[in-house]
């Protein structure tokens, strides 16, 4: 196996044997059979390192945050010596004009080939004044840089459904990448963050293969987002024989008992932390005690409380009372109506039937 | 709330049952023996190599320790430092191989059966072999 | 409108226009029921052993005479199913939380696999009795829309609640919005419809029994 990759990993002091060892980890998690991991060192060693340029619109930096998030040095860093990450104004050291003539060079040298990851929802409100960059709208940049580009990255559940700044009410007019460019291929990979592994499994796929992953009908990878976490979730034994912890802290919690009533959201929620889990397999939400918010799924922030049971109301009962009064005076006035239709028959000396009265 | 009121108990372990709250045997694993048997056959025919991935089969703790069980042990225990310890251990089958991947951090990141004569790891790349022949020029012409 | 959007008007508006309804309906018709009033008796009242409306009550839970022959299935799939029912809506865990959310009370409830059967045998029984009436001619005849329908709006949320648990069919957040759903279809039509006996059941065979009771004639 060469290539200039393996030589720049050695001159790391990286090994072949580690390189070999993280392409077979990262098959296995990727659910591609084993002999997938040697042609994915095969097709990494060889690849050409591609132009990656990384937008961040409307965001927090978790995503930019989650993904660097390597003690280093580890696996995921490798990812970065593989792609030429030609513009990320979190990390990059140029600043000001130079950052963005940088920025215009790799778009003009690449175009038609550069891959484009956005992180961040794009603020359509007031022309798009709620997130400018160097003079530029946000949504301006994006649709400058998706012109060029070969397939988009949509990093975060803000970029991809538009995430917490497009929770009611929405001030800033946030929107998703897929709700602005229709014409290239779009990848989301929502969380909030979302899991590093799942990141750079997916750039590593679009290296080896040239191609995106196998998408579902929200454009998540199949490989990471095809099952929910209440059908992986080690807890689940616990929820099937109804052992659910009613508080925190109490003797079902330290049982490490289902938290569906404490307001999980793992039954409706498609993400890989059951099994890839975080930090490096450390551990995860619910393995640390606290349910899932469904950070991974679009609207998450308004899908009716985190503490929230899916069998309980998402909203307190607005209607209850003025339903009762209504019904009340409903069946009041009927009566009376009813009553009176009574006594006129009986002036009439005439019978009167329910009948007579429901008409 | 004062930390005295919240109730702690012990839960006895008896000898082989699982930990409290994990689940037992749950039957997927003795069929892996049957797949295991056919690629050694696959193996002796033509030499081609092949691999089980464990963490992508719905398998319990308890199923692992069956197989590791079964398989037993066998005469040859490699250990790879790259990128955290590996182990790659051979079985009491020769050329069935159990191949554990950790991390840095020591957690285990992925699990194969390798069926194989040495397995992929271990086999010295003839790059690498090249490189150290350069070494050994090297250590020579020093002395 | 995705599916956990869906799923999250289902249980926030959807639920609160539902119990709206259910709310105004119930109200509404259980008022005009008794403030209808009736003629005064004006002829001395009787008595007779066995007669009152509490009688009546109890002697209404049993098969009349020879009925029992006749008619096994109406009376024993009716039973069951009933039976099922309350244990399900009241012994199930969602839903005791589901109350507990609304009105503080809640109780132990039962292990899930437990509710899983009893849902079955419900469905079963249910089945059973729409073959019946659709076997027996008489039953057959006596059957208007409104009886199958009424059928139809029951069976549908213990039919999807079970897939929902099993999570079979479709994936579980549009089964379970599904379920919300045809619960909540349920609660709007149940004050308008037959299945408004849920409340006038036990005031009506009171009534009856009183009537009669003071002809001295236990019914």
């Amino acid at each position: 196996m060469q290539g200039p990759l393996i030589e720049s990993l050695a001159r790391q002091g990286v090994s072949r044997r580690t390189f070999l060892k993280y392409c077979a980890t990262l098959a296995s998690m990727m659910a591609l059979p084993p002999a997938a991991g040697l042609a994915m060192a095969e097709a990494m060693a060889a690849a050409r390192r591609p132009s990656v340029i990384w937008l961040p619109f409307q965001e927090c930096t978790g995503c930019t945050e989650s993904i660097t998030r390597s003690h280093s040095p580890t696996l995921e860093g490798m990812i970065f010596d593989m792609i030429s990450l030609d513009y990320q104004m979190t990390l990059m050291a140029a600043a000001g004009f130079q950052a963005e003539e940088a920025l215009h060079n790799a778009m003009k040298d690449n175009a038609g080939k550069y891959l484009l990851i956005v992180d961040g929802s794009i603020p359509l409100g007031q022309g798009g004044i709620y997130s400018c960059h160097a003079g530029l709208s946000s949504l301006d940049m994006l649709k400058e840089a998706a012109q060029g580009a070969a397939a988009i990255v949509a990093v975060g559940t803000c970029a991809a459904y538009g995430g917490i700044p497009k929770a009611n009410p929405n001030p800033t007019g946030a929107v998703s990448v897929s709700d602005i460019v229709k014409d290239k291929p779009i990848v989301n990979i929502p969380g909030c963050p979302p899991i590093p592994a799942v990141m750079t499994g997916v750039l590593a796929h679009y290296l080896t293969f040239g191609s995106l992953p196998e998408l579902d009908d929200k454009g998540r990878p199949r490989a990471f987002y095809g099952e929910t976490i209440h059908d992986r979730c080690y807890r689940r034994p616990f929820y099937d024989q109804g052992k659910f912890a009613k508080t925190f802290d109490d003797e079902g919690a330290r049982r490490g008992w289902c938290l569906f009533e404490l307001g999980c959201k793992g039954p409706v929620t498609h993400n890989a932390c059951a099994t890839t889990k975080w930090n490096g397999g450390t551990s995860w939400p619910v393995e640390s005690g606290h349910g899932c918010l469904g950070c991974s799924e679009p609207d998450f922030w308004d899908a009716g409380g985190f503490y929230k049971a899916l069998s309980m109301p998402a909203d307190p009962l607005k209607f209850a009372a003025a339903a009762s009064v209504a019904g009340a005076a409903t069946g009041g006035a009927i009566s009376l109506a009813n009553r009176a239709k009574k006594g006129a028959a009986r002036s009439a000396h005439e019978t009167i039937t329910l009948a007579d009265l429901e008409k | 709330m004062t930390l005295d009121a919240i109730p702690i108990h012990v839960v006895p372990r008896h000898a082989g049952s699982p930990p409290p709250g994990e689940p037992g045997l749950s039957g997927n694993a003795p069929p892996l023996l049957r797949e295991l048997a056919e690629q050694v056959r696959r193996l002796l025919e033509s030499g081609e190599p092949s691999a089980i991935d464990l963490s992508a089969l719905p398998l319990t703790p308890a199923d692992l320790d069956w197989l590791r069980e079964k398989l037993g042990g066998g005469e040859i225990a490699v250990t790879l430092q790259a990128g955290g310890e590996s182990t790659l251990d051979e079985t009491a089958c020769a050329g069935v191989w159990w191949v554990t991947h950790r991390n840095e951090q020591g957690a285990v990141t992925a699990q194969f059966i390798e069926v194989a004569f040495v397995p992929e790891l271990v086999k010295a790349h003839p790059q690498d072999v090249a490189i150290g022949r350069e070494q050994l020029e090297l250590l020579i012409s020093d002395l | 409108m995705n599916e956990l959007q869906f799923l999250t008007w289902v249980r926030g508006p959807g639920l609160d226009i539902a119990i709206g309804i259910f709310l105004l309906g119930v109200i509404w018709r259980l008022f005009e029921i008794y403030t209808l009033g009736r003629r005064k008796d004006l002829a001395a009242p009787r008595r007779a052993a066995g007669a009152s409306g509490l009688h009546t009550v109890f002697r209404r839970s049993l098969p009349p005479p020879g009925m029992m022959k006749r008619s096994p299935v109406s009376y024993i799939g009716g039973y069951i199913f009933h039976i099922g029912l309350a244990v399900i809506v009241f012994l199930g865990a969602p839903h005791i939380m589901l109350i507990a959310n609304l009105t503080g009370l809640s109780w132990p409830g039962l292990p899930a696999q437990i509710i899983g059967l009893v849902t079955v045998v419900t469905m079963a029984a249910m089945l059973a009795m729409l073959v019946d009436r659709i076997n027996k001619p008489a039953k057959r005849f006596l059957s208007t829309f409104e009886d199958w329908f009424t059928w139809a709006v029951t069976f549908l949320p213990v039919l999807t609640g079970w897939l929902t648990v099993q999570h079979l069919l479709l994936p579980y957040t549009t089964m379970l919005t599904l379920h919300i759903l045809s619960a909540e279809i349920l609660l709007i039509v149940l004050p308008f419809t037959r299945l408004f006996h849920t409340f006038t059941l036990f005031g009506s065979r009171w009534y009856n029994g009183s009537a009669n009771a003071r002809k001295g004639v236990p019914v």
